[in-house]
């Protein structure tokens, strides 16, 4: 047997669950959101569940509050990750430490964190009592809102404490593999501090950087939970309207909630390409 | 033209015990190329560093044409250190990397790629401006990183071993070119190299440092006829070693009693004298008599093992002078007494 083959066979059980689940399920969403459903007798596969996707006001606004959760979340969680990265390289003493308190929040999931915003930062929260107590404001109501507000603060809140260790440490692993000669050499040769980050350093964990925030964006753009216990009614997140909808008392929205669903990941596939074009272009020159 | 002056320099890195480098000290005349000998570990890369302002010492002082620079950022200095493993961007094309330092100035665009192209003809590569440095061979990639640090015209140039990752026949070529380089620039030049020959050809003067301390600085025929010690005289390829009494001129030891050059160091020592100044046949003085106890023919050159009495010598002669020797025979040599020189 050949080593390909071999491999090919080890893969095998895996990547069948892998594809049956994903492919799948892709598959049947991709056909009920056509109308076509062979079984229950809808034989006659239609555009209608997009129609009213792209009809409806609300999905316009729930794209750009999604979009703006996740690329403010993915941008912010880069620059203190990059920031946290640069501090920790160098930091000789308590190296373990920091390191331990960087990844600690690795292990909480993002509902426990969620939940953690929720009672810290809400205008009943933690944070809003205290401002009362020292008259900082008059009730804890008048606590600016930060939680199931329009910009989504909370929600943003909570994904960058959760994604600034994700991506700091694959940027510091790859800082650490890199080691400093490169840009020894680019400081010799007469950059800045500044000019060496951002001509030498910058491009070099470049790579890293943008597969860490491609997941993060890709995954904050798609996720349900922290919008849903997070956000505000009106506009929701585009996840948190197709959910919405897959619920619905009305059968009928059914098809639109998987139109949605194809819908959103078309979208984060096509934001992710363009992305990656451009960035690139950008860091490189 | 910069006059460097390195006083006492020292480093002792967080949490070693003994010091990486060990209080240097160094004159380098401007313009001259100075080559920084030693084994590996023994503290040259952490010695241009310091220089360039990428590692703080722990003492000790540097001064170009008198003026102490340690305050200075490494921007500033008007040094360039070129690294040992070239260190090309690998996201750039080689002129811009060519480029990198004049960019950092702000020079304007036109005038870039023109002193890149420029460059690009002075390292002998006119064609390979528009590729990546990946799809380079070694050789040229230390071309480029040469390029690239001569391009700003720095008054100081640091070589970090720029020949030990190249093949043989690419290392002459590469050593012409620096040598020619920086002749005709008059830069400034540190050498860096564990190769002892390479230090000799490239150097006007070398600079021997072992464990982390100088042993001698000197022009390079020094190293042969007048080595400080004995790890000296090995670390050049000597190997007789002979102890005794220096006494008016005469060696008294094994031996017997060897006529001295004038001037040779008085008192108990060490008599040595190079494998290639071991003469066969009678001669003028210190004439001996030994027996072969082994003959390895090297191509141009063979290596006699002699043996007087107990002590060992060491010769290397041409291969025509020893033709039908072999162990065991009684043959007449004789040790020039120019050729001697006690080690105290
Ligand atoms: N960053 C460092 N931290 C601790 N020790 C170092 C560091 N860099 C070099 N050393 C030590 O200092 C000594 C001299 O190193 P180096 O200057 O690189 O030697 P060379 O260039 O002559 O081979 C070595 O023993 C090395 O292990
Ligand atoms: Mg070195």
């Amino acid at each position: 047997m050949s080593d390909r083959l071999k491999i090919i066979l080890l893969l095998l059980p895996a990547m069948s669950v892998i594809v049956l689940l994903f492919f799948g399920g892709l598959l049947i969403g991709l056909m009920r959101s056509f109308n076509y459903m062979p079984v229950i007798g809808l034989t006659e596969p239609n555009l209608q569940a997009y129609i009213n996707v792209f009809t409806d006001e609300e999905f316009y606004w729930s794209f750009l509050l999604s979009f703006h959760i996740s690329f403010t979340s993915t941008l912010i969680s880069c620059i203190l990750a990059v920031g946290a990265a640069l501090l920790l390289r160098r930091a000789f003493i308590g190296r373990a430490v920091i390191n331990f308190l960087f990844q600690l929040n690795l292990t909480v999931p993002h509902l426990v964190g969620a939940i953690g915003i929720l009672y810290l930062f809400s205008q009943s929260g933690v944070f809003a009592r205290l401002a009362a107590e020292v008259d900082l404001i008059q009730r804890p109501a008048d606590f600016p809102a930060m939680v199931f507000d329009p910009f989504a603060i909370g929600i943003i809140l909570q994904y960058v404490w959760k994604e600034v260790p994700f991506i700091g440490v694959i940027v510091l692993a790859n800082m650490q593999a890199l080691g400093e000669n490169y840009e020894s050499v680019a400081r010799s040769l007469g950059a800045s501090k500044w000019q060496t980050f951002r001509h030498v350093l910058l491009p070099l964990i470049f790579p890293g950087i943008l597969s860490a925030s491609v997941i993060v964006f890709a995954f904050t753009f798609g996720a349900y939970e922290i919008p849903a216990l997070l956000g505000a009614n009106y506009p929701a997140a585009l996840p948190v309207l197709a959910y919405r909808s897959y619920t619905d008392v009305d059968l009928a929205a059914r098809p639109e909630a998987m139109a949605l669903a194809i819908i959103i990941a078309i979208l984060s596939a096509v934001m992710i390409f363009i992305y990656i074009r451009y960035s690139r272009k950008r860091v490189r020159s | 033209m910069t006059h460097v002056s390195i006083q006492e320099l020292t480093k002792v890195y967080p949490g070693a015990d003994t010091p990486a480098l060990d209080r240097l000290s160094l004159e380098i005349a401007s313009g001259e190329l100075t080559a920084l000998l030693g084994p590996s570990g023994c503290g040259k890369t952490t010695t241009m560093k310091m220089i360039a302002g990428l590692l703080e010492p722990t003492s000790g002082d540097v001064r170009f044409d008198d003026r102490s620079i340690l305050r200075d950022k490494p921007e500033h200095r008007g040094v360039v250190m070129v690294f040992q493993n070239y260190l090309l961007f690998p996201y750039m094309s080689v002129a811009d990397n060519v480029g990198f330092g004049l960019k950092m100035r702000k020079t304007d665009p036109t005038e870039i790629k023109r002193r890149v192209s420029e460059m690009l003809d002075l390292v002998k590569l006119p064609d390979v401006g528009d590729r990546r440095p990946s799809a380079l061979s070694g050789g040229q990639q230390q071309r480029i990183a040469l390029a690239r640090a001569l391009i700003v015209q720095p008054e100081v140039l640091l070589l970090d071993e720029p020949l030990s990752n190249l093949d043989a026949h690419l290392r002459f070529e590469m050593r012409d070119l620096i040598r020619s380089l920086q002749q005709e620039m008059g830069i400034t030049t540190i050498f860096v190299t564990h190769d002892q020959e390479e230090a000799v050809v490239l150097a006007d003067r070398v600079a021997l440092i072992l464990d982390g301390q100088m042993k001698q600085y000197d022009r390079a025929d020094a190293f042969y006829k007048r080595p400080v010690d004995e790890a000296t005289a090995r670390f050049f390829g000597g190997h007789n070693f002979i102890p005794g009494k220096s006494v008016g001129g005469t060696f008294d030891g094994p031996l017997g009693q060897l006529t001295l050059a004038d001037g040779a160091v008085e008192g108990a020592g060490k008599l040595t004298f190079r494998p290639e100044n071991v003469r066969v046949g009678q001669g003028d003085g210190n004439n001996l008599s030994a027996r072969v106890a082994d003959v390895i023919y090297l191509g141009t050159q063979t290596r006699l093992k002699l043996r007087v009495g107990e002590t060992e010598i060491d010769a290397v002669v041409n291969p025509n002078e020893v033709e039908g020797f072999k162990p065991g025979d009684i043959v007449p040599i004789h040790l020039p007494p120019q050729t001697l020189w006690v080690i105290s």
